[in-house]
């Protein structure tokens, strides 16, 4: 009987292939869509499964307080020194190491190559078990070893037996490797590609660090940066809720008041989750609308296939009553047509799982990872998947052709029901409120992004090279040598230093008031150390006042504590209580220390209010002030000829710092960095978004056909008597337009609030987000007309005498 | 009112070229009520659709009102159709989803006539029909011989010069048949032209003449009387 059934489907699916192909197509595409979307979210959480103690492994967070004013929920990261105190304080602990990266110059005979190490505790090798080709975790303990990679071994090396080899670090430091491991997989936290990790790569002690760069962990309070974190094992017979309580426990008792102003709290999250945590902690829920959009194309696609069945099965009315007549039971009949949907759905899931294998490698390939379909683990979900599926949408036209009333069927050919049209314009409608949605979400998106990427355009980014990593011992003392020399070049228009370059997303912030001794009434204020070139570098105009100079002693900080003059913006003469930027100039404020100090600065200029950190983030409050700390060396070219400037500054530059190479790149790569991040959603997405309208297109052409399949007689008539094409045209567009115009009236205020939510990361945020998703719902109208109003003038031409002869 | 000259019509498929009408001359005084009779597939409708202006000619001349219609596009033609050619059919063609009085409307539609109008014609057609009183009801609701009364108001209500009615009481029990051919006599009587189709030489001797086909050709014109 069985076996019956499955040949019947397949001679059906034969029989009526263009209806079997759109469903089977669209059907297949939402499959596609849905179980990579759900692989690839599923693989996303689950990092690090690889080491055997993952779940015992924490990292604890720090929650910042509303008023820190940062811009993120939490880090995934403390203060180092907090390590300590939980190390003390909770004895039970298996292991905890806290990692630091930095990075350094690692020479190795004639080469030199910049590479990061991960500075950590010895605990480390306790918490997470490598795979050691060569030495073992004792090497940790010795602060002039390192633990290498494979990879890295023979990057440096030219093979993998290094044990034993000598490399230089900053020309100052001789280490020695002590063991070489196996490369982390792709699905590590440790190499995500998610959060723009550096690779797991060199292991060294922190005392290394401390004698390389007189870091000592034990003393840090300061620094919370993102991937720094500290790694908690905890033992078999404890778990998280103890972990926490423990933590924030010791977090009362160890975090001072003012750092509790900061960091409200600390928070903990499983291992597993450390390569999903920037999302969180950014609150763009990133994975959930990868997940929510797959299951929705997936939908799109049910109401699809649905909707065609119904469609289709009114045709088949006559089949059904000469079966019943013949005795068929209604169940039997039912049974017949699921099992029908239920071959689809199968094929379907074939289809998507042949198209997703061949495209899985060449989304690993582009994005480094390791997404893979595991069928062991994911079959049976499948089989569910094309189960629910089947049936869900294979459902209702089972149910209303199996209902006919075999004697009407058989007399001609209809089932009867008006019903059904109400319930397929529903759907259609339902496909059309998700499709727009989406294309709606994307294009707001997409604007939205065009508005940060016009904060590129406040400096002359693509005429700044930026030098970096100029803070070390051995090049700082030649900076002033390679300034002269590089302004030397016909090309290179000018030279400054500075410890930030904008959209360097970093905040360095001082408590800034204008009472001397009165901590109290103060606003966060970001610095940037510069020099007095920095104007001119890079084009921000003054309002007020002068530019700081060489000429005036003054201008540059000279201690501590010691008065200096500075820049200030527009923002920050504001929120010091100038009514004009002019009124500023000459005024002094003051800088409180968390330990009581206070410094008095006189403000000798005030520059533009520009969007110095760019993209997503609001004007801030900003001091310039010249000081020796000169990470980056921003080099402002002439237009003309700049390849062959940048010949000139490398020439210039291996002059003057040989033992360095050059690490350079122009202002817009930097900004590029952080906007691939919404570039890359919103590319997502928009994946996404065609698919559904896509999908929803071909359900509405299907459906359009079938229709008017069934009006051919009605149309004749209309033809006969007089009516034109066009008439004929907009008769059966308007009858499509019905349950498009209901899905505008759902689909805009859901985009609306939506859209809400990714706005809301950002701070200058484009004016109209309603025009934009009005001219999506009109974009999804139109493509809806123009797909019947292609099929309807089709029909509206063909001769009406072959429909009104004889019935 | 029209004259076929030398008129053909050739069906052609990928294998088979059907010669439905050859070399076929006819002519039509305006007020006429003609009959054309003929076995099966012998090229009756082919005849009625190019003279309907639904199908064209493969060669030949048509000359409809001192017009030859035979080269126009479909958009011409269509004009010149509603204008003046009303239809009816064996099997009556009323749209089942809208209401005798709406299906009536509908021939007015097309035509630019203000509703107000429309109305008051629709309403005059259905009393000279006799069907005032289902005016609300839906096609289904009626009988065969109603139904073909809604569809002869349909093409009527326009003020067609020319009515085609291809085999209009094919569907009709005798008495119902009979009905329907008074009321195209009737008409017939107040100057519409009518061509007609049909198997029933009893129905045929309603008209003024009848025109013999077979196989494509015109075989014989009977001229009677008037009845």
């Amino acid at each position: 009987m069985f076996k019956n059934y499955i040949v019947s489907a397949l001679r059906n699916i034969l029989k009526n292939r263009l209806y079997a192909f759109i469903n089977i197509v669209g059907l297949a595409l939402g499959m596609a869509v849905y179980v990579f979307g759900t692989v690839l979210v599923d693989y996303e959480k689950n990092h690090d499964r690889h080491f055997s103690n993952v779940d015992r492994i924490y990292t604890p967070n720090s929650l910042f307080s509303p008023s820190a004013n940062i811009g993120m929920r939490s880090a995934d990261t403390v203060y180092a020194a907090f390590g300590d105190h939980v190390r003390v304080g909770m004895p039970e602990l298996e292991g905890i190491a806290r990692v630091r990266r930095e990075e350094f110059l690692f020479s190795v005979g004639e080469k030199d190559f910049y590479q990061d190490i991960r500075f950590t505790d010895p605990d480390f090798t306790k918490i997470f078990d490598l795979n050691y080709l060569a030495g073992d975790h004792s090497v940790l303990l010795n602060p002039s070893m390192l633990i290498i990679t494979e990879s890295v071994a023979t990057r440096f090396f030219g093979s993998d037996d290094a044990v034993g080899q000598t490399i230089m670090l900053d020309h100052e430091l001789a280490v020695t490797v002590g063991a070489v491991v196996e490369d982390l997989p792709a699905n590590s936290h440790f190499n995500s590609s998610l959060l723009g990790e550096t690779d797991f790569a060199v292991v060294a002690n922190f005392k290394a660090l401390n004698s390389l760069r007189g870091y000592d962990p034990a003393t840090d309070w300061t620094d919370i940066s993102l991937g720094n974190r500290t790694y908690i094992l905890i033992p078999d017979d404890k778990d998280s809720a103890w972990l926490e309580a423990g933590l924030q426990n010791l977090y009362e008792q160890h975090y001072s008041d003012d750092r509790k102003e900061f960091v409200s709290g600390i928070g903990i999250e499983p291992l597993t989750r450390a390569n999903t945590y920037l999302w969180e902690a950014t609150g763009i829920p990133l994975l959930t609308s990868v997940s929510i959009l797959a299951l929705l194309v997936l939908v799109v696609a049910c109401v699809n296939y649905t909707n065609l069945a119904t469609a289709q099965s009114l045709g088949r009315a006559r089949e059904v009553g000469l079966r019943r007549t013949l005795g068929a039971e209604r169940r039997q009949l039912l049974i017949q047509f699921l099992s029908e949907s239920l071959v689809i759905a199968m094929i379907a899931m074939f289809l998507a799982l042949v198209l997703l294998e061949l495209l899985i490698p060449v989304f690993n390939t582009s994005l480094g990872k390791i997404v893979e379909l595991d069928f062991s683990r994911i079959v049976p979900w499948l089989a569910l998947t094309v189960l629910v599926v089947g049936l869900a949408s294979g459902g209702y036209p089972s149910y209303l052709i199996t209902r006919t009333d075999p004697i009407q069927a058989l007399r001609d050919g209809k089932t009867g029901g008006g019903a059904g049209n109400f319930l397929r314009s529903g759907m259609i409608g339902l496909q059309f409120v998700i499709a727009i949605f989406m294309v709606a979400i994307v294009m707001v998106m997409y604007f939205q992004n065009q508005r940060v990427k016009q904060t590129i355009s406040l400096f002359p980014s693509e005429q700044i090279l930026v030098l970096e990593r100029l803070n070390v011992e051995a090049i700082e003392p030649r900076l002033e040598t390679l300034r002269t020399e590089l302004k030397r070049l016909p090309g290179v228009a000018n030279v400054s230093y500075t410890n930030q370059v904008p959209f360097n997303q970093s905040n360095r912030t001082f408590d800034a008031g204008t009472t001397p001794g009165d901590a109290s009434k103060t606003f966060g204020m970001n610095r940037v150390r510069v020099d007095h070139d920095f104007l001119a570098t890079f084009d921000i105009p003054l309002v007020a006042g002068r530019d700081l100079s060489r000429e005036v002693a003054q201008d540059e900080v000279s201690g501590p504590t010691l008065p200096a003059n500075v820049l200030l913006n527009e923002l920050a003469t504001s929120q010091l209580g100038f009514d004009e930027p002019g009124d500023a100039v000459g005024s002094v404020f003051f800088r409180f220390g968390t330990d009581g100090s206070s410094q008095q600065f006189t403000i000798v200029g005030v520059v533009e209010d520009q969007n110095f950190l760019g993209l997503h983030n609001n004007v801030k409050p900003f001091m310039f002030y010249v000081d020796a700390d000169r990470y980056y060396g921003a080099v402002r070219l002439s237009p003309d000829n700049i390849n062959q400037t940048i010949r000139e500054i490398e020439a210039v530059w291996d002059r003057v710092i040989p033992d360095y190479p050059m690490q350079s790149k122009f202002l817009d790569e930097g900004f590029e960095q952080v906007y691939v991040i919404f570039r890359s959603i919103n590319i997502a997405l928009s994946g996404f978004a065609v698919l559904a309208l896509s999908l929803a297109l071909i359900g509405l052409f299907g459906l359009a056909a079938f229709m008017a399949e069934q009006r051919t007689r009605e149309i004749g008539i209309r033809r006969v008597l007089g009516a034109s094409v066009p008439q004929l045209v907009r008769l059966l567009i308007w009858q499509f337009s019905k349950p498009v115009m209901w899905a505008l009236i759902f689909a805009l205020p859901l985009a609306y609030f939506s859209s809400n939510l990714y706005l809301n990361v950002f701070s200058d945020r484009i004016d109209s987000p309603s025009t934009v998703i009005v001219i999506a719902g009109l974009i999804g109208v139109v493509m809806a007309w123009l797909i019947v109003a292609v099929h309807a003038n089709w029909v509206a031409r063909t001769n009406p005498i072959k429909a009104l002869r004889y019935e | 009112m029209l004259k076929l000259h030398n008129l053909s019509k050739v069906y052609q498929t990928d294998e088979v070229e059907t010669v439905a009408l050859d070399n076929v001359n006819i002519e039509i005084e305006s007020g006429e009520f003609v009959a054309i009779m003929g076995p099966s597939g012998c090229g009756k409708s082919t005849l009625l659709n190019i003279v309907g202006m639904l199908d064209s000619p493969s060669s030949g001349d048509y000359i409809f009102m001192d017009e030859n219609v035979a080269g126009y596009p479909e958009s011409k033609l269509s004009n010149i159709r509603k204008q003046n050619i009303g239809f009816i059919f064996q099997s009556f063609n009323l749209i089942d989803e809208l209401t005798v009085e709406e299906n009536i409307e509908l021939a007015l539609l097309y035509h630019n006539i203000p509703a107000s109008e429309r109305r008051e014609r629709v309403a005059r057609v259905m009393d000279k029909v006799g069907i005032a009183h289902r005016a609300k009801h839906m096609p289904s609701q009626l009988s065969g011989g109603q139904q073909q009364r809604v569809a002869v108001a349909r093409a009527v209500v326009g003020d067609q010069a020319m009515i085609l009615a291809d085999e209009p009481t094919g569907n009709l029990d005798s008495a119902h048949g009979q009905e329907v051919m008074e009321m195209l006599q009737s008409l017939n009587a107040e100057g519409t032209t009518i061509v007609m189709v049909t198997h029933s030489p009893a129905h045929a001797d309603y008209a003024r003449r009848t025109i013999n086909l077979f196989d494509g050709h015109v075989v014989t014109e009977n001229l009677r009387a008037a009845v």
